[in-house]
């Protein structure tokens, strides 16, 4: 998985692209400990994202944790399979998600 | 009462085997198969069906173990060939008709050589049974004037005229035209109804089994499963045996540890669901089987050991539309979704069908449907 890092202020995109599964989930977790200090606004950019599996949800759901408390985060561009991954798990209610 | 089985039995065999210098088509083969039975041998290419036939016709000499026909043990060396062959008939794939003579010539034959009928009673019999079958105007003709669905009619005309105790067909219908292999089949159809005793080698499975009262499935030299054609085609019992008889396209790895190169595999299940023309998401659901389930239960919970002895069969069936991760692993017994549902669990649980949990013999075995 690639991960590109977009810092704006106190705004911060992460674009996603690959698979967010067991094996790549602990790098977006060391990426978004190691930068979110100080963010308002996080967005995951899922336009090139192919693949999510529940490794991938953990790291999703630690950030919002982080999130509730600093200021608001979003995903984006959401595919269809994944949409259903977020619909089946109940994610897409805890999350802010905007579909492809 | 072991007594009482052996006289109801036309063929008896027992522990036959059949080597040639490079190959060994029958390992051990027992079975017996009693009047009136209609057995279809089935299974892929290359298990020993046709040598089976063979053997019991005496067209292969078997390599070890007897064979008894009718009370007459046709292994012994001092048996007459002809004896046994009188009480069997048999049909071949390439009819085997004599090509100089004509239809109810090649049916005659035999019954005047080796019968012993007059030419008379030989013609009035083949006119019977060519009536039978509807070739009655094809008596005069010689048989490169028929169409191969006729020569295999003929051929077994010939074969009935004998009065066998039992038929043996060596794939009776692979050498046909498609359009032809239905007509023979309604013959061998209606001699099955009249209680004739046959083993049928086929690849119609359909023919099979609607026609039989008993399949063997042949894979790797024996008999693998022998079953009624609801117990064989229905609930098949054995892993080989569901395999062939759901035309299944298969997948597997063997001894998961630790060490697996998942990223690997995730390429491997998307080539083999690409090959079989499966949709996106099935994939995708394939994948996040394998995942969830070895990644986040099994490989951990096997820890340092790795001895859970872990394999997955990813399979797929055409007829059904339906990919299924099977995951066999060793005791205790373990639900990899047991204890309470977690995400994994409602992954799994959002993206399949159904799932499905089974322990016998030390064995796991959990079933994800897609």
């Amino acid at each position: 998985m690639k991960i590109m890092k977009t810092q704006n202020g106190n705004s911060l995109c992460l674009a996603l692209e690959g698979r967010l599964d067991t094996n790549t989930a602990p790098e977006l977790e060391t990426v978004i400990k190691g930068s979110i200090d100080g963010t308002a606004e996080l967005t995951i950019d899922m336009a090139a994202l192919d693949y999510l599996s529940s490794a991938g949800l953990r790291v999703l759901l630690g950030a919002q944790k982080i999130m509730n408390k600093q200021g608001s985060m979003r995903v984006t561009h959401v595919n269809d399979t994944i949409m259903e991954i977020f619909e089946v798990t109940g994610f897409a209610d805890i999350l802010t998600i905007e579909k492809a | 009462m072991a007594d009482k089985y052996e006289s109801q039995s036309i063929i008896s065999i027992r522990h036959l085997r059949k080597e040639y210098p490079n190959v060994t088509p029958l390992r051990d083969v027992s079975v017996e198969i009693k009047k009136g039975e209609v057995v279809s041998v089935i299974g892929p290419s290359g298990t020993g069906k046709s040598t089976l036939l063979r053997c019991i016709n005496l067209l292969e000499r078997p390599t070890k173990g007897v064979i008894t026909v009718d009370g007459v043990i046709a292994t012994d060396k001092k048996c007459k060939v002809n004896l046994v062959r009188k009480k069997m008939g048999m049909v071949f794939q390439s009819f085997n008709l004599f090509a100089h003579k004509t239809i109810i010539e090649n049916i005659m034959m035999g019954q005047v050589d080796l019968l012993g009928r007059s030419r008379q009673e030989a013609y009035d019999r083949g006119m019977e049974l060519l009536r039978t079958i509807g070739l009655g105007d094809k008596a005069l003709a010689y048989p490169d004037e028929l169409s191969g669905g006729q020569k295999q009619r003929a051929a077994i005309a010939r074969t009935v005229a004998m009065e066998p105790e039992i038929i043996l067909f060596d794939e009776p219908t692979s050498a046909l035209d498609p359009t032809m292999v239905g007509e023979v089949l309604s013959v061998i159809r209606s001699l099955a109804m009249q209680g004739m005793t046959m083993m049928i080698v086929t690849h119609e499975m359909k023919f099979a089994r609607d026609v039989s009262t008993r399949i063997f499935y042949m894979d790797q030299g024996e008999i693998y499963e022998d079953g009624t054609p609801e117990q064989i085609f229905e609930h098949p019992k054995r892993e080989r045996t569901r395999i062939f008889i759901r035309q299944l396209k298969v997948l597997h790895v063997e001894k998961i540890s630790r060490d697996f190169d998942f990223p690997a595999f995730t390429t491997q299940l998307e080539e083999f669901g690409r090959r079989q023309q499966l949709s996106q998401r099935q994939i995708y659901a394939m994948q996040l089987a394998a995942e969830e389930v070895l990644m986040q239960k099994l490989l951990p919970a096997a820890g340092e050991a790795g001895d859970m002895d872990i394999s997955l069969d990813a399979e797929y069936s055409e007829r059904e539309n339906l990919a299924q991760m099977r995951f066999s692993y060793g005791g205790p017994s373990f639900h990899p979704f047991g204890s309470g549902e977690d995400l994994s669990g409602r992954v799994i649980k959002g993206m399949s069908k159904e799932t499905e949990h089974m322990f016998s013999n030390g064995v796991n075995h959990f079933i994800i449907s897609i």
